[in-house]
């Protein structure tokens, strides 16, 4: 009996054993399909199930004025795209994106070119880039298959047109193509971080996983003032509109750092709402655009003569016929203005007596000063494709060379340069680069330091420039931009446009400048307005300075300074008041 | 075949030794189960505070819009009726102090 039972236990124990034995088999069989032959498939799908790695996009950083306004920023919007399902055909994907066609309301050549991906059997189409976050809703709300919103970042400016010209703009990928935003591109726009988000079977997000930090942009702090900018903005659009002008520019700095505190252009355009095509209205005329700069030019010469003691400050010239031949070629003054004496001259533009001077500086010394004020080269201003403008290298002057230069002709230069050029005066002879970014701001504020000053002419010739400059605005060409109470010197500019084809200078369109200095103890601010063929008036006094007067007066009332009560001890006025007109 | 009997000792070490392995069992279950549970918490709020941060930044955004000079003075003249000062009118008073 026991031997029975003992066989039958031992039979069933064998028995189960084989089916134990049999079914690890079974398992280790299978554990090796999946570990160790299918491991790669496997892994694969399982990553694909439970682990997405997703690019993070850095935010591009900020611009601020100086005083911390907002002036760009990327806000974050939606974009929608498509992605055609398993064995679906082109009407069928066709419908499914139409539908949202019409949500988003798009044009037809949008929708034709949806359709052309469709066709081309594109496995990833965007349907609209930055949309509303209304319009997002709708489209999340619709739930069709195969539509997906993707967060992204948009540029948003703020102030609209709001120095425009100056910040620029960003494509759809918010890349820079202009202005600060092209030129500090690789500062702003950070670097792209990776993360790994962890799902579970449902696809719920339980972990996300930061394989590569992002490095967000850094914020850049510009030298501009936004009321400063607004002020100039808004005479300069009075001033192009009332003079029928083509165009007009106006910039403004603090002569002392060469920090811009406004640049505009007219016609300018709304970086939120950008003109068809958007490089219609790009060109920053400050940088970009070159002119003749008639006689506002007159003040290098005027320095020039000072510098190397050409001229005696006591010396007359004689310009009572009212024009001099010079190599052949005549030169004519805005009317006859008698005999002068070498303050008056510049004191009343004249051009027979500035090219008088101009013969006694002569070739080489004008030549040598129009350098050192830095015309010919870029100012090195912070913005891009600055133009340099023409000066011929004194080989190619010719005999009227001299002449022309001394009143602003046959030299191209950029209002930048011009109002480099005048900085100059203000600083006692240092030539102070231009720059519109103060600081780049990260995790510590790091200040940008000014580049190198060099010197360009004496202090006294800079002293005594700025005194003859006092008397063109308290009684010159200039007096059109005087404000009772303050200390402003200046000088006007008047220059026939010079045609390109035709190669010669026209008599009926003209460019009406004035370059100027508001000081208090020190040089406060400086500023040139450049107007474009203004219809009716075209002189600098008519057109020019009374724009200067007006933005001078509010920035004044801006920065709180009061007018002065005493008058000024150092100015040089012309003997007789007359009238002005160039 | 024989059975072996088992003493009460044996029985309750056996039970509370099952008891304590279902515990241990148990605290590992709902570790693990919280870990997920804080993990998806985390990930709200780590997302929540991205959105709400970005909130912050779209207000201070639009406040700045709403503030630009042109539309200040827009209101100001048209609304407000408010006209800019005549030079008479305008006093300097801090700096004139100080002077």
């Amino acid at each position: 009996m026991k031997s029975y039972h003992q066989k039958k236990t031992k039979k069933r124990t064998y028995f189960l054993a084989f089916f134990f034995i049999l079914w690890l088999g079974v398992l280790v069989l299978r554990l090796v399909q999946l570990q160790v032959i299918d491991h790669v498939k496997l892994k694969a799908e399982a990553i694909q199930q439970n682990q997405n790695r997703k690019k993070i996009e850095p935010k591009r950083g900020s611009i601020f004025d100086r005083n911390m306004t907002i002036l760009a920023r990327s806000v974050p919007r939606y974009s929608v795209f498509f992605h055609p399902l398993e064995n679906e055909s082109h009407s069928e994907q066709w419908s499914r994106a139409k539908k949202i066609g019409r949500t988003l309301r798009l044009s037809s050549s949008k929708l034709s070119t949806i359709r052309a991906q469709i066709n081309k059997d594109a496995k990833f189409i965007w349907l609209a880039r930055k949309i509303e976050e209304q319009k997002a809703t709708q489209v999340a709300n619709m739930n069709i298959n195969g539509v997906y919103l993707m967060e992204e970042n948009k540029r948003f400016y703020p102030q609209g047109k709001r120095a425009a010209h100056v910040l620029g703009r960003v494509d759809i990928d918010e890349i820079g193509v202009s202005g600060i935003e092209y030129k500090y591109n690789t500062i702003l726009q950070g670097v792209e971080g990776e993360g790994l988000i962890l799902r579970d079977a449902k696809r719920r997000r339980y972990s996300f996983e930061i394989l590569k930090p992002p490095v967000d942009g850094k914020d850049l702090v510009l030298t501009l003032d936004e009321t400063i900018q607004y002020i100039a903005e808004k005479e300069l659009k009075n001033a192009v509109l009332e003079s029928r002008a083509e165009w007009g520019t106006v910039i403004i700095s603090e002569p002392s750092t060469g920090d811009i505190l406004a640049m505009t252009n007219y016609p300018t355009y709304d970086l939120n709402h950008l003109p068809d095509p958007p490089t219609k209205l790009d060109r920053n005329k400050a940088v970009h655009h070159t002119y003749d700069p008639g006689s506002t030019f007159k003040i290098i010469t005027l320095s020039a003569a000072l510098e190397n003691k050409s001229v005696g400050f006591e010396e007359t010239f004689d310009c009572t016929q009212g024009y001099v031949v010079y190599a052949g070629n005549t030169f004519w003054d805005h009317e006859r203005l008698g005999i002068l004496a070498f303050p008056e001259v510049f004191i009343h533009s004249s051009n027979v007596g500035t090219i008088f001077i101009g013969q006694r500086v002569g070739e080489e010394n004008l030549f040598r000063t129009i350098k050192q004020f830095g015309f010919g080269q870029r100012t090195g201003i912070d913005l891009p494709a600055e133009e340099k403008g023409l000066l011929n290298p004194l080989e190619k002057w010719t005999k009227i060379s001299v002449a022309s230069h001394s009143i602003g002709y046959e030299i191209s230069i950029t209002p930048i340069q011009m109002l480099q050029a005048l900085n100059v005066i203000a600083n006692q002879g240092l030539i102070v680069p231009p720059r519109t970014v103060k600081k780049i701001h990260d995790s510590e504020m790091k200040a940008l330091s000014p580049m190198p000053y060099k010197r360009a002419i004496s202090e006294e010739t800079a002293a005594n420039v700025r005194n003859i400059l006092l008397g063109v605005v308290a009684s010159g060409t200039g007096i059109t931009g005087r404000i009772p109470g303050y200390s402003i010197y200046g000088k006007t500019g008047t220059a026939q446009k010079y045609d390109r084809k035709a190669k010669q200078y026209l008599t009926t369109a003209h460019i009406a400048s004035f370059a100027g200095v508001v000081e208090n103890d020190r040089p406060l601010f400086s500023m040139i307005v450049v107007i474009d063929d203004p219809k009716g008036h075209y002189y600098g006094s008519q057109v020019a300075a009374p724009v200067f007067r007006e933005i001078a007066k509010k920035i004044l009332r801006y920065l709180c300074v009061p007018p002065a009560k005493k008058p000024f001890d150092t100015l040089i006025a012309s003997k007789t008041r007359r009238k002005s007109s160039e | 075949m024989v059975r072996k009997k088992f003493s009460k000792k044996e029985i309750f070490t056996g039970i509370a030794c099952t008891l304590f392995a279902l515990l241990i069992l148990s605290l590992y279950v709902w570790h693990q189960t919280e870990s997920v549970s804080l993990g998806y918490d985390s990930a709200e709020l780590e997302y929540r505070v991205t959105q709400l941060e970005k909130e912050v930044e779209k207000l201070e955004t639009i406040k700045s819009s709403l503030l630009t000079l042109d539309r200040v003075e827009n209101i100001a003249r048209d609304k407000l009726k408010l006209s800019e000062p005549k030079e008479e009118q305008i006093v300097y008073e801090h700096i004139e102090k100080e002077r």
